[in-house]
């Protein structure tokens, strides 16, 4: 086995990944087939959801993550956990941005592309390195959707990503107690 | 994982409140939440948090306030303002009134964990210095018991480290070999206001005049064969520190005159260096030598004598005060039972008799020695008069009328018979190295098996 990805038998969870607003099919599409690959979740891309304006800051034209998690958790399925996927420049209160939030445990999660593609030096956008960062965040988030905290080990996704540079030297993996946490049954 | 550390959010705005909270649960921090002033200082009496977050401008108690209350209940607790832009000065205010830092918000989410990391890891050193400190004195103390005197003797040596401890005069402490001279001027070092810096001893007795002269000042690289590197003296190494001299009689006339400037202009040089260092040292020197005799055979200069001897300390002998051998000893088998882990209690009666009725020419050192080694041998609770046979009259009487080789050869055949033939152990007795017990048995013929036969 994989060190890195856990057996699909290890638990019952169920992921959507909801797109709000305009929908990037293959963010999706790359979300749903690495959660299914490293977590052995079944996941599946829903219809999307409304552009989240209740959570809209006009002050700071950015979108509360917090707001957007409350509305995903309520009338949550108990074997699910909804991933929301948005393109909107997300961030909480009391920080100037944030790539995604999780409810620790809470089985709800967002990232956002909005600042995923950009590049200093580079005009143009490079899609690939946007979407290796997008699967960074989003099995990050999903895992603290599942419980997992914030990990000190170097090399381990869990890690704090201090900005796009450190999010770029990690890889996508985990290292084994995080492993080990994710694969706890949560009920 | 920080699970252990608890950290206290405190902002009126339940929107910052839940979110930074739930940040820091993500970080690992176990947190507690308050919107108030009043709930916070509640909320910490069962639940103690190590640091705070707290929002200045809040309605009722404001976060200066709640800063103050904090810091009058609990010192101990760190506290990180939380600003908005418009209100620097306060973030200025409640760092004047002891606030560990303080953020403005809405902050970069790696800052504030920047911050929190760099407070709490502050926070740990400051609290693994306060115990390194606590050991240390502990460490100290320990050595000061073997100073513990009831003797009316002692009583004019306790007054007097008492007295010079917090300046800066230089000490002479006199006394025969193994009276705790070092100890006393450990004493001095430990209660003066340099406690904390280094206690520097070299024993001048114990080195050439080249090496001495090496060890004190230190040396630039090249200055003579084999100085491959420069080196920092003791004298650069003692500095905010004490200076320790023993043996200081046996200082070379021409080092004399060098530390006498060294001690009158604050300044010196490295053997083969150019450049003038200066050195904040406390001097104490120690000897068991009359000093003035030596100055009077030409030995000593009375210049470095008189800078170096402000104030005397003489050290009383331990047969000037025989009341304390027994609580010395005692002292010395509590301390040895322990180490060697062996459950005597304390001495018999005629033991303590033995002990008091014993000359002591090698003083405390001697009495420690001698403890030490009857403990090593004592297979009982209490230590009696067998493990201390080699005090007893009859034996010392033995050796009158021998040699001086001859008594050395019977003392080196009872210390090895009483390690059980363990030559380590009996040069520990001896107090000698144990190559040097290896030549001495090896001189006289003796040899481990008949010995511990």
């Amino acid at each position: 086995m994989d060190p890195t990805t856990l057996k699909p038998a290890d638990r019952a969870i169920y992921v959507e990944v909801i797109p709000l607003g305009r929908a990037d099919e293959v963010a999706g599409a790359i979300l749903s087939a690495n959660l299914q690959e490293f977590f052995g979740l079944p996941a599946e891309v829903s219809p999307p959801w409304p552009v989240p304006d209740y959570a809209h800051l006009p002050a700071r034209n950015q979108y509360d993550a917090g707001l957007i998690l409350q509305q995903l958790s309520r009338d949550l399925p108990a074997d699910g956990l909804r991933l929301g996927l948005t393109a909107l420049d997300l961030t909480l209160p009391i920080l100037t941005y944030v790539f995604g939030e999780a409810l620790v445990g809470g089985r709800v999660a967002i990232v956002s592309v909005f600042r995923l593609g950009r590049e200093p030096g580079h005009p143009r956008k490079d899609l690939g390195l946007l979407y290796e960062r997008l699967l960074k965040v989003g099995l990050h988030e999903t895992a603290h959707a599942l419980g997992v905290p914030h990990c000190r080990r170097s090399g381990c996704l869990m890690r704090f990503s201090y900005g796009l540079e450190h999010l770029d030297a990690l890889e996508p993996q985990f290292c084994s107690s995080c492993l080990q946490a994710i694969a706890a049954p949560h009920k | 994982m920080n699970q252990e550390i608890c950290i206290m959010v405190v902002d009126d705005e339940t929107a910052m409140r839940e979110s930074l909270a739930g940040w820091l649960t993500k970080e690992g921090y176990r947190t507690f939440t308050a919107g108030s002033g009043p709930e916070a200082l509640s909320l910490q009496k069962d639940c103690p948090s190590v640091l705070w977050l707290v929002d200045i401008k809040m309605p009722g108690m404001d976060g200066l306030e709640l800063l103050r209350q904090v810091k009058k209940d609990w010192p101990q607790v760190l506290v990180v303002m939380i600003t908005a832009y418009g209100s620097i000065e306060s973030a200025v205010e409640a760092m004047k009134q002891g606030a560990s830092d303080y953020l403005l918000k809405p902050f970069d989410p790696e800052h504030m964990l920047f911050i929190i990391d760099k407070i709490l890891k502050q926070q740990a050193l400051v609290e693994e210095n306060l115990l390194l400190k606590e050991r240390l004195a502990e460490r100290e103390g320990a050595l000061f018991e073997d100073l513990v005197s009831s003797s009316p003797a002692m009583n004019p040596v306790f007054k007097l480290v008492e007295d010079v401890a917090p300046t800066d005069t230089p000490v002479l402490i006199t006394g025969e070999t193994g009276t705790g001279k070092e100890l006393v001027a450990r004493a001095i070092h430990a209660h003066s206001p340099r406690a904390f810096g280094p206690f520097v001893a070299i024993n001048c007795g114990a080195l050439t005049e080249s090496l001495l002269e090496s060890e004190l000042f230190g040396h630039e690289r090249g200055a003579f064969t084999g100085a491959i590197k420069a080196r920092r003296g003791r004298l650069e190494m003692a500095g905010g520190g004490t200076l320790f001299l023993d043996e200081v009689g046996e200082i070379p006339l021409k080092m004399q005159i060098d530390l006498l400037r060294v001690l009158e202009e604050r300044t010196f040089q490295r053997v083969g260096g150019g450049l003038s260092l200066t050195s904040d040292f406390r001097l104490i020197c120690a000897t068991h030598q009359e000093l003035p005799q030596l100055i009077a055979a030409g030995r000593f200069r009375p210049d470095f004598y008189y800078r170096i001897n402000v104030i005397a300390i003489s050290i009383p002998a331990l047969r000037d005060r025989l009341e304390d051998i027994p609580a010395l000893a005692t002292h010395f088998l509590i301390r040895y039972s322990r180490e060697m882990n062996k459950p005597i209690k304390h001495f018999t009666p005629e033991a303590l008799r033995l002990l008091s009725a014993y000359s002591w020419p090698g003083n405390v050192r001697e009495l420690k020695n001698v403890v030490e080694r009857a403990v090593v041998i004592c297979r009982s609770t209490v230590l009696g008069a067998p493990e201390l046979v080699f005090l007893q009259p009859g034996k010392e009487g033995e050796s009158r009328g021998l040699t001086l080789q001859e008594v050395e050869l019977e003392y080196l055949r009872r210390i090895i018979t009483a390690s059980d033939g363990n030559i380590s152990l009996a040069a520990k007795t001896l107090g000698i190295d144990r190559s040097t017990l290896i030549r001495k048995i090896k001189r006289y013929g003796l040899n481990k098996p008949s010995a511990s036969a």
